[in-house]
Order: structure tokens, then C-alpha cells, then sequence
């Protein structure tokens, strides 16, 4: 479904991604792992379109995205949420949602309906599965942090992604919270038959969803397997031993 | 829910203040018939800046510029030309949006100051323009005693006519503030790199929007000259466009009818500060810095947020 | 008038002296409204009305002297100190308190400045049109290139190099230049070595406001002193320190260069529109080059 190679990126003289090779199956569960600085949120917004890449190819579904804005390619079907909290702090979270869903109607552009009665069946969908159904009309800003954390992820799932590119989905979440949201969005690939790539620092988690792992160092991809393969492969272990 | 646009609950106030307006002329003297007017007309250009200051977030520095070349253009067609008044009335407002088309597709390439400064740069390019022209607009005296149709000859018509159109542009604002298209303007605002994320052409909305909000300062404008006959390079200085921007800030600009209050606010100050001393602008400054320290969300935010619970809806107070 | 003569070297070489030397005040000013700029990250809207109080300052103190040469010269001293001791006040009574809220509240705290301002000077100075003579030494004009050219005009030309000079020296060279200079690019690291940031914004918006009472002293003699010249000066700074590059102290005198010489040329060739000149040539250079010329601090 989608493929990255080879794709490299600069800032200056930093190579904060320097070749990075990646698949993504359809229906799949894919972690990239790392240690802090390998390079995994620079890959992400590669993937979004947040930046371009100076070298390499991004394939989705059999289309080259690597220099498409990103509202382009959210249009193509991939929907992400932010490592830090990347909401609308005024509207309201029912607003929050709203908005994607509307824009995936392809309905922005739209000045003479009123949006009151729009999209209000699958926002309130998201809602529900996700949760924040009872904060519905809370103001976004005034939520506790893990549940913006949450509001992230069902905005991007107001896009109806076919791939959903969820960038530290528990940062800054306890234990707890992280093996419930974790456990969350397993059951939401599960559930919409979702294809899911995300980033995590907590390694047992990823260990027990994933369905495929790709280890970054250093802006490189070191490896992409299954977990078993990924657990027994040498230069991971160097790779992350040298760094602790 | 099942709260419609058309609520007749929070419609009904609207009406009774739409009715005693349209009762008040034959009741007031002229000067006040006149101020009133003149607070529409203000109102709707506070309004029409809204839409891309308050809820699009976007630096838009130099609103008079559309607001005078629609009044000028309004003029130019009234007086230059035989074409009936209508074409001119729906002309002049097209072409201030088209000049905010030409000016948005520049600036919306920039971000915040940058946007603000290209724009009063273009603008006063065509405030220097008008200011010299003297063959084509008046130069600096400007065109007066532009002639009027016999249906728009007394104030009292004029007062009706511009209440009307006000009214009307009002209503459509209001739609456009609750359709998907201002819901989308709203998160923009908010947040732009999020909105990029779900598929939204940040730039292209922006643009639409100052389109949008470019027109409704061309009927604005248009009004203006109906009330006064008369147009002058001010109506497109910088000064001006700060003026309108304080009038937003004063009513609260994160309030659908703030700016309307503001505008109310500042033609009240202006008139009647303005006949005790000449020193209005002395007031004005030190209301502004007492609001800046005191009020930053504009008296209709204060309001709202004070007594929010009487004026919003069940959506807004977040009980459901 | 004869356009054969209108193009002869002599007027376009006077008419190219004439635009550098409203460049040289146009610069002035603006690059104490760069230096604001650079450091506060606000543009002070307010700038033109303490440039209007300058002259209107240098107009005072001239009279009390009876408009002799000392009086101009005690004017050019003592009328920018005036300025920048009203900007100390405004900036210590109240802008002091705004420094961390939103920007367009700063901005819009500089336009209430302006509007204050304004009104005072009515009250002070009334509405009527002021003028002071220079001394008599920069009287009349001399012959340059053929044409003849006004001293006073010659006299800017000398002034505003010494001021860029004494302005480079004072950012590069002194301490406090230094600190400000660090501030425009780097605020936090200016507050993290333990320097007192607000002290160090008053600084720059007092000396900023300074070379706007400078600017407007030397313009006095040349022009009619009056209510709404801050209305005039400030939107041309405005353009000026933003095709210059914000808060780029070499971008303002770049932007006042083309600003000046263009409306001089303007004046020559097309005098009817002399004004729109310099703005076209702003807009063409910020739809090329929206950040302006030079590097902008931010």
C-alpha cells in the first residue's frame, strides 16, 4: 500500500533522514522504532507532505506523493496525527472532528448550508468509539492532555483514512493510558479494517500490536520485519545498546 | 439539538430590532437618522473585515483600500458615465472583490506581518494613485454632489434603503459564518498546519475568504456614497484601515455582531466626544489602551463570556 | 514645462541629490523604526507622531532663540532628547506590561500611542503651520553640476552617513548595542544569560524613538511643520524597513535610498504622480522579494 525508498532529507548540514526504506501492507500494523533523533517524525512528515524530500521515492497505492501538498495527499486517503498535541484549541471538540469529516465530504468549500446538521452521524461515530462522546461540547483547549491525545487520533480518523500515520500516539501519557490508547487503536484497525503505521517509545507495546517493525538509526532503516526478526537481529542491538 | 438557523426563538429579538429601526426615522431628528445610518454602513465594513480578521486570522491591513475603490468606483460610474444606477451598484462591490482577488493571490503566499505589510503596501498604491489622479478622481478634494436617483433623494430613503442592504448582507454573512465553508475559516484560524493535515487547500480558503470579505467592504462602500454623496481619498487611506481593525478589536472580534458594536462605538464616540472637543482622538487612544489592558476580547466578548449563559445556545455553553 | 530641458544631466544630477537627501531623513527615522523592529518585533505605529513631535519641538525651541543658529543647533540637540524621554514614559508607564501578550495587541497599543500623541501635539502646539529657518550659513543653494543645489539639502547628505556610522558604532561596537543586537536575534538566550530583557527592549524603543525626534528635527527646516505629517512619514517607514528587511538597520537606509531617489525621479519625470513612484517600486520589490532586500533579523 505504501512504499518509501531510499528517501533522504536535509536540514542544512544535519541528514536527519538518510535513507529510509519502508512497506507498508495493506491492513497492517507497522511500528517504527528508534531511539530519540533517529529520525522517525522527519520520515512522517516526509510521508504527509509537511516537507519534500531531497532524494527518494513515497509510493501510495501506485502513485508517487513525494511532491504533493499535503492536503493533497490527505485527499489520496492517508490521515496523521502530531507528536505534539495539534488540535483546534477554540472549537469545540464535536467542531474538531467535524471539520475533518466535512473536508472528506469534500464539503469546505461550501458557503450556503448551514454546517450545524452536517457530518453530525460520523462525528458522533468517532466520538463514541474513541471515547470523547460525553466532552462532545467541551472547548478543545480546556481537554486534559491524554484527551487531546485521543481528540488527535479521531480527527485524523475523520478523514476515513485508508492509512492512518499516528506520530507518538502516547506521548507524554502515563502506563496506563498508553496500554489503553494503545489498545484502542488495535482494536480500530481491527475494527475498520484500518492499515496503521506508527512511531512509539515504549518498546513492550510495540512488541505485542505490531505486525511489523522497521527500526530506524541514525536516519537510517536498519531493518524492517516481524517482531520475532527484529528482536534477534544484531545491529538493533548495537544500535540500541551503543546508544544507552 | 434540532436548533436551525432559523430558530424563531433567537430570531424574534433580530425582528424587533429590525422593526424599530425601520420605525425610527420619522421619529428622530435628521442628524440622528444620519448617524444611525452612518453606523450601518460602518458596521457592515467592521463586519465585513471580521470575516478574514476574527475568523480567518489573517493580518489584513489595509481593508479601506477595497471599501474606497468600491466607493470610488460607485462614484466614477454615478458620475462619469450614463449606465444606470444599478450596474453600478453591483459593479463597484465586483471590482473591489477582484482588486482582493489580485491583492490575496499575493499575499496569501506569506505568513502573518509579511502578509500584512505587501497588502498596505498595495494598498496605498492605489490610495496614491486616487490621491494624484486628478482628471480621473478628484485627486485630493475627491468627487462630490454625486447625483442620486429621485428613490434615494432624502435621507429618510437613503436611511431605508442602506438598512435594507445591510440587513440583507448581514443575513448573508451570518450563513456563510455557519456553513461548512466558516466552520473550515474557524479551524484556519485556529490552527493552519492541522487543517493542511485534513486535506483542507489552507491557501485557497484564505483566498475565497478575502474575496468574500472584499465584497461585502465594496458594498459597504457603496453604501457610503449613497449616504453621502461624496467620496475622498480617506476612504482608502492606512488610517483608516487601522480604524476599522480597532472597531473589531473594541466589539470583540471572536463575536459574530462584535464588530458591528465596535463600529456603533467608535461613529457614537467620534459624533458626540466630537461636539464637546476636538480632542476625540485623545479619548479614542485612551479607551483603545484601557481595552488592551482590560478587555482584550472586545466588549461583545466581555459580554458573552459575562453573561454567555442568556446569549449563547446549549452548543456554545457546552451542555447537551 | 520644457521636457527638452527637464532631461538635461544638470536636473537629473540636483534631482538625484534632492532624492538622497530625503533619503538621508526618510533613513534616519526609519532606522529607529527597524531598530524597534529588530529588537521589540512590533512595528511602532506611533513613530511618525514622536517624528512630529520632533519638529514640533525643534520649532519650539528655535522660537525661544528667537530662530537663531543657536537655536537650531540646541534644537537638533535637545528636541530628540524630548522625544525619547516621552517614549521612555509611554514605554515604562504602560507598553512595558504588554511585552508578552499577542503581537497585534502591541501594535495596536502603538496606534492608541499615535492617536494620543497626536491630540497632544494639537493641544501643545495648536493646528496652525509652523516653519524655523536654518542658520544662515545652510541658506540658499550652491552651484553643483550646473544647477543649483540648497546647502541645507547638502547639509543632510552630511548628516545621515554620520548617523549610520555612529549607529553602526553604537550596535557593533558598545556593550549595550551589542545586547540589543543579540535580542533581535535571539530573545531567549539574552534573558537566559541573565540580562534584564525588558530593560533592554525599553532601551531600543527609547533610542529607536530617538532617531525619530532626530529625523524630525533635521526635517524642520524644510518643510511646513504641521498636524499629520505622522500620518505621512510613518506609512513610507513602514514600506521602507519592510523592502529593507525587517529589522535590517542597512535594509532601512537601501529601502530610504530607493524610496527617496525614486520619488525624486518621480517628481522629474511624471510630476503629477511623483507619489505613486516609490510605492510601485515597493510593491514590485515585495512581490519579488516579500522579505525584503537585505536579511531580516527574525
Amino acid at each position: 500500500m505504501l512504499k518509501v525508498e531510499g528517501v533522504e532529507k536535509s536540514f542544512g548540514e544535519f541528514m536527519a533522514v538518510n535513507g529510509a526504506d519502508l512497506t507498508v501492507g495493506k491492513g497492517e500494523l507497522v511500528a517504527v522504532i528508534g531511539p530519540n533523533g533517529a529520525g522517525k517524525t522527519t520520515l512522517f512528515n516526509l510521508i504527509t507532505g509537511q516537507l519534500k524530500p531531497d532524494r527518494g521515492r513515497i509510493v501510495f497505492r501506485g502513485e508517487e506523493i513525494a511532491s504533493i501538498p499535503p492536503y493533497e495527499i490527505c485527499k489520496r486517503g492517508i490521515a496523521r496525527s502530531f507528536q505534539i498535541v495539534n488540535i483546534f484549541p477554540r472549537l469545540t471538540v464535536f467542531g474538531n472532528v467535524q471539520v475533518a469529516v466535512i473536508s472528506q465530504q469534500r464539503k469546505s468549500n461550501t458557503l450556503f448550508h448551514p454546517a450545524q446538521g452536517m457530518a453530525v452521524e460520523e462525528t458522533n461515530r468517532i466520538l463514541e468509539s474513541l471515547g470523547l462522546i460525553d466532552k462532545a461540547w467541551n472547548t478543545a483547549g480546556s481537554l486534559s492532555h491524554g484527551d487531546q491525545r485521543i481528540l488527535e487520533i479521531a480527527i485524523a480518523l475523520g478523514n476515513d483514512p485508508k492509512l492512518l500515520v499516528l506520530d507518538e500516539p502516547t506521548a507524554g501519557m502515563s502506563p496506563e493510558e498508553t496500554s489503553a490508547t494503545m489498545g484502542l487503536i488495535k482494536g480500530l484497525a481491527q475494527e475498520r479494517g484500518l492499515t496503521i503505521l506508527f512511531c512509539e517509545h515504549d518498546m513492550d507495546v510495540v512488541f505485542r500490536i505490531a505486525r511489523s517493525i522497521m527500526v530506524m538509526h541514525q536516519g537510517r532503516t536498519l531493518i524492517q520485519g516481524k517482531p520475532q526478526q527484529v528482536r534477534e537481529n544484531e545491529e538493533v542491538m548495537r544500535a540500541y545498546l551503543g546508544e544507552e | 439539538m434540532g436548533r436551525t438557523i432559523l430558530n424563531w426563538k433567537s430570531f424574534l429579538p433580530l425582528l424587533a430590532i429590525f422593526l424599530i429601526l425601520l420605525i425610527l426615522p420619522p421619529l428622530l431628528p435628521r442628524f440622528y437618522t444620519y448617524i444611525i445610518a452612518l453606523m450601518f454602513v460602518t458596521g457592515l465594513l467592521a463586519m465585513s473585515l471580521n470575516i478574514v480578521v476574527g475568523h480567518g486570522g489573517l493580518f489584513q491591513f489595509h481593508h479601506a483600500a477595497f471599501y474606497g475603490a468600491s466607493a470610488y468606483t460607485f462614484a466614477l460610474i454615478l458620475t462619469k458615465t450614463s449606465l444606470p444606477l444599478w450596474i453600478g451598484f453591483i459593479a463597484a462591490p465586483i471590482v473591489a472583490a477582484v482588486i482582493g482577488l489580485v491583492i490575496g493571490l499575493f499575499c496569501v503566499r506569506l505568513t502573518r506581518l509579511y502578509f500584512g505589510m505587501l497588502q498596505i503596501s498595495l494598498g496605498s498604491l492605489i490610495w496614491a494613485i486616487v490621491f494624484r489622479w486628478y482628471h480621473f478622481t478628484g485627486g485630493d478634494d475627491g468627487i462630490h454632489g454625486i447625483p442620486m436617483p429621485p428613490f434615494l433623494s432624502s435621507l429618510t430613503s437613503s436611511y431605508y434603503f442602506i438598512l435594507i442592504v445591510m440587513a440583507i448582507c448581514l443575513a448573508v454573512i451570518y450563513l456563510i459564518f455557519k456553513s461548512p465553508f466558516g466552520t473550515t475559516l474557524l479551524a484556519i484560524r485556529d490552527n493552519p498546519q492541522r487543517c493542511e493535515a485534513v486535506g483542507i487547500n489552507v491557501r485557497r480558503h484564505q483566498l475565497a475568504a478575502i474575496v468574500i470579505a472584499t465584497f461585502f467592504a465594496g458594498m459597504a462602500g457603496v453604501l457610503f456614497v449613497v449616504l453621502e454623496r461624496s467620496v475622498f481619498p480617506d476612504l482608502l487611506f492606512w488610517v483608516l484601515s487601522l480604524e476599522i481593525f480597532i472597531m473589531c478589536l473594541l466589539g470583540g472580534w471572536f463575536t459574530f455582531l462584535g464588530p458591528f458594536l465596535g463600529a456603533a462605538i467608535m461613529v457614537s464616540l467620534r459624533t458626540f466626544v466630537g461636539i464637546y472637543t476636538e480632542y476625540w482622538t485623545l479619548i479614542l487612544g485612551i479607551i483603545l489602551i484601557l481595552l488592551i489592558f482590560f478587555l482584550p476580547e472586545g466588549v461583545m466578548g466581555f459580554l458573552l463570556e459575562k453573561f454567555g449563559s442568556q446569549v449563547a445556545g446549549p452548543r456554545e455553553r457546552g451542555i447537551e | 514645462m520644457d521636457s527638452g530641458y527637464i532631461l538635461t544631466f544638470a536636473a537629473l544630477s540636483s534631482q538625484f541629490l534632492v532624492g538622497l537627501s530625503r533619503a538621508m531623513i526618510l533613513f534616519i527615522v526609519c532606522s529607529g523604526m527597524s531598530f524597534v523592529l529588530g529588537v521589540l518585533r512590533v512595528p511602532n505605529v506611533a513613530h511618525g507622531s514622536l517624528y512630529m513631535i520632533g519638529a514640533f519641538s525643534a520649532f519650539s525651541i528655535s522660537t525661544l532663540f528667537g530662530g537663531s543658529s543657536t537655536g537650531f543647533w540646541l534644537a537638533l540637540i535637545i528636541s530628540p532628547l524630548v522625544v525619547a524621554l516621552v517614549s521612555l514614559i509611554a514605554e515604562r508607564a504602560l507598553f512595558c506590561h504588554l511585552y508578552e501578550r499577542e503581537h497585534l495587541m502591541l501594535l495596536l497599543f502603538t496606534f492608541a500611542l499615535m492617536l494620543i500623541l497626536g491630540d497632544l501635539v494639537k493641544l501643545t502646539w495648536g493646528a496652525d503651520y509652523r516653519s524655523i529657518m536654518a542658520p544662515p550659513f545652510l541658506r540658499g543653494s550652491i552651484p553643483i553640476f550646473g544647477s543649483s543645489f540648497p546647502r541645507y539639502n547638502l547639509f543632510l547628505l552630511i548628516v545621515g552617513p554620520v548617523v549610520a556610522i555612529s549607529l553602526y558604532l553604537f550596535t557593533n561596537k558598545t556593550k549595550i548595542g551589542k545586547i540589543a543586537r543579540a535580542a533581535a536575534v535571539d530573545r531567549e538566550m539574552v534573558g537566559a544569560v541573565g540580562i534584564n530583557v525588558s530593560w533592554v527592549f525599553a532601551a531600543a524603543f527609547v533610542i529607536g524613538c530617538y532617531l525619530a525626534g532626530l529625523g524630525g528635527a533635521l526635517v524642520a527646516p524644510m518643510v511646513s511643520i504641521t498636524l499629520g505629517m505622522d500620518h505621512d512619514i510613518i506609512i513610507e517607514a513602514f514600506l521602507i524597513v519592510t523592502i529593507g528587511g525587517l529589522g535590517n538597520m542597512w535594509g532601512a537606509l537601501v529601502g530610504s535610498l530607493i524610496f527617496g531617489i525614486t520619488q525624486a525621479f518621480g517628481v522629474l519625470f511624471w510630476p503629477q504622480f511623483a507619489i505613486v513612484f516609490p510605492y510601485l517600486a515597493v510593491v514590485i520589490i515585495l512581490i519579488l522579494r516579500p522579505t525584503g532586500m537585505l536579511k531580516s533579523v527574525w
